[in-house]
């Protein structure tokens, strides 16, 4: 049987996920996150994690947010944890003190996830400076620009949405599933795809691959194509 | 008092600062909001925080490194409050938790800001301070305030009113401001009008003419590894024949096709970096394998260096493409494990990181990038066939003036989205390799 990187079920490709773990989530809506595989880690009763995403929730009762709402993030490290007016219950629940939340500007976030994924030990740069989100870090004039020093994020594991996979994990998207889902494939130790459609190793067109399967531990195939609720 | 400005209102307003060919960048809906408000002719670039611009995805990376390399020449942000001195709070600033978002990367980043204080008319509270109560995103880099009842201009310490909604005045807004306005001599009522002017066209019709203001002593991004591919042949000859002198090329190889001549059909040459070394046009390279991998056959570049004409930096080939990914996204330096403790690392600044240790390398940028693709479209968009898309992409956003030389020019539009690797917003200037052009002499 040929090798192949497709697992039969999202229970069975979360199945190793551990109490404690960091977990990176793709994606910021029904269509680009990975809904299934989040729905997998839920029942799966793990509990303490660290969830490193966009969006800590989107419209709709499905994905991190439940787990937020079971108890089970111990910790978020997010640009925009509360997306709407009130906040939810990520508001109530940081509010109560139950979540932890690291706040990093968005394209901070991605940068430090693209470090952590190409073995950069920091970067610096021009952003935040004289703002809160640069005390206390080290910093440093570079051609007459100052700069501060943001370190790498890595994760124990990615969980990511793509439209199509093939059996070697190369992946290729649909719109804005490209945003975040490419952005954390490299900066996890497991990197777990719910992709749309998984196609025969050698069936996407090269040019059309965005993320190489060498960054992609796992694919599952989506049940419900238009997300939890399609 | 008179109705504020509606939201429809409020977007014409922000899109009239936007300049042809120009790059705006907003977030939420206000990123939906101003694009759809952009007239095509225009040919502006809208990015939005979940990383579509123009239709095209990009990962959040590459739209965070849009902003920090300079490239977003007007950001939208919804603000908060606003200070004297152009300081700016986010808009969620209010809900307990202050939200960077991406108002962050875009205070930092942006060549101009525009704050947006959509709810002042209906709310009676105009959120201008003389310094931030709430946590700032940005510090000193306001420079207009677009609100629904008028424009300020923020500048020099000081508010200056240089434009009322219809039924506000001057005494409406100093009521509700909080802090003093100056009020312009030049105060006029909002234009809402939509912007006009076309963007100055891509396309190039000749090599020399794409490459015609290149200077002497600029540095030039080259693509190339040993075979003929991927790099911009025609572009290089027109260069040759334009003759600018004493130039500083980066680039992986400095030029060892000729010398390896994979495919090369028998008694021709292929061209490559050789043909402005062998010209007298090159003073310096910096690579990461400028010699022939043949002792008998050395290349143009080596035997300029034995004669002590020209000079070199090496450069490890992950840490040249790391340099020149860092110089398109503005990240100004980064600590690399690679040549730690090797010849590569000597002068360099090192330290250990979780127990490794790590140098510290600059981003690198240049004047002109010559880069070769597949095809383009009109606004510069561009797709890359097989391994030609290796040096090329990294390489377009960290040019002032990327050159692109492509098989295939189409209408804006005609290439398939999900296929762009290089957004158009990295690419000055496309011409097309004449029907026929050889990559051998």
């Amino acid at each position: 049987m040929a090798f192949s990187k497709v697992y039969e079920s999202a229970a069975a490709a979360v199945s190793d996920v551990r109490d404690g773990a960091t977990l990176l989530i793709g994606g910021t809506a029904s269509d680009d996150a990975p809904a299934e595989l989040l729905a997998a880690v839920l029942a799966g009763g793990v509990r303490g994690l660290t969830g490193i995403c966009d969006f800590a929730r989107w419209d709709g009762a499905d994905g991190l947010i439940e787990l937020i709402r079971a108890g089970r993030v111990a910790r978020l490290v997010s640009s925009n944890p509360f997306p709407g007016d009130d906040g939810g219950d990520v508001r109530r629940l940081w509010e109560s003190g139950d979540l932890e939340i690291e706040l990093v500007p968005q394209g901070t976030l991605a940068e430090r996830l693209r470090a952590g994924g190409a073995g950069i030990g920091g970067v610096f740069v021009p952003v935040g400076i004289g703002t809160r989100f640069a005390q206390g870090k080290e910093t440093k004039v570079i051609n007459g620009t100052e700069c501060v020093l943001e370190s790498p994020l890595r994760a124990d594991v990615a969980l990511l949405r793509a439209a199509a996979a093939d059996t070697m994990g190369n992946l290729t998207y649909r719109g804005v599933q490209r945003g975040w889902n490419h952005t954390m494939a490299a900066s996890a130790r497991l990197t777990i795809v719910q992709a749309d459609r998984v196609e025969e190793a050698g069936n996407i067109d090269p040019e059309l691959v965005i993320t190489p399967g060498i960054f992609v531990n796992r694919v599952v195939q989506s049940v419900m194509i238009d997300g939890m609720g399609g | 008092m008179a109705a504020a400005l509606s939201v429809g209102e409020i977007t014409r307003r922000i899109v009239r600062e936007a300049r042809p060919g120009s790059v705006v960048a907003a977030s939420g809906v206000w990123a939906d909001r101003i694009r759809a408000a952009l007239p095509g002719s225009l040919g502006v670039w809208a990015l939005s925080d979940a990383g579509l611009m123009d239709g095209a995805p990009l990962s959040v990376a590459d739209a965070a490194a849009i902003a920090r390399g300079g490239y977003i020449d007007l950001a939208v942000i919804e603000a908060g409050q606003v200070d004297r001195n152009g300081s700016i709070a986010g808009a969620q600033s209010a809900s307990g938790l202050s939200i960077p978002g991406n108002a962050v990367d875009l205070s930092s980043g942006a060549q101009r800001v525009v704050a947006l204080l959509p709810n002042a008319g209906r709310d009676g509270v105009l959120n201008l301070a003389e310094s931030l109560s709430l946590p700032a995103d940005g510090v000193n880099c306001v420079d207009t305030v677009i609100c629904d009842v008028g424009v300020i201009n923020v500048a020099g310490g000081q508010f200056v009113l240089t434009e009322t909604a219809p039924g506000w005045t001057a005494a409406d807004l100093q009521a509700m401001a909080g802090v003093s306005l100056s009020v312009s001599p030049a105060l006029r009522r909002i234009d809402l009008a939509a912007p006009s002017g076309d963007a100055v066209s891509k396309v190039y019709s000749d090599g020399v003419g794409a490459v015609a203001d290149l200077p002497d002593g600029a540095t030039v991004f080259i693509d190339g590894f040993g075979g003929p591919g991927g790099m911009a042949h025609y572009l290089l000859v027109a260069l040759r024949d334009l003759g600018s002198r004493g130039l500083t090329i980066v680039s992986n190889t400095a030029g060892i096709a000729r010398v390896v001549s994979f495919g090369t059909p028998p008694g021709r040459t292929a061209i490559d970096h050789s043909v402005l070394i062998e010209n007298g046009q090159v003073a310096k390279a910096i690579a990461s394998f400028p010699v022939s991998p043949s002792v008998s056959r050395p290349s143009e570049f080596e035997l300029a260096y034995r004669r002590g004409e020209v000079e070199l930096e090496l450069v490890p080939q992950g840490t040249l493409a790391e340099r020149l990914r860092a110089g398109g996204a503005g990240v100004l330096a980064f600590y690399t494990p690679t040549g730690a403790g090797t010849l590569i690392s000597e002068g360099k600044e090192s330290r250990t990181i979780d127990g490794r240790e790590y140098i510290l390398e600059y981003g690198l940028r240049a004047d002109y990038a010559i880069i070769r693709a597949h095809r383009a479209d009109e606004r510069g968009n561009l797709v890359y066939r097989g391994t030609s898309r290796n040096f090329n992409a990294v390489m377009a956003p960290a040019a002032r003036i990327t050159v692109a030389e492509v098989d295939e020019i189409v209408a804006a539009g005609e290439l398939n989205p999900e296929e762009i690797v290089t957004p158009g917003v990295f690419v000055q200037r496309i011409v097309k390799r004449p029907d026929g052009f050889s990559g051998y002499e």
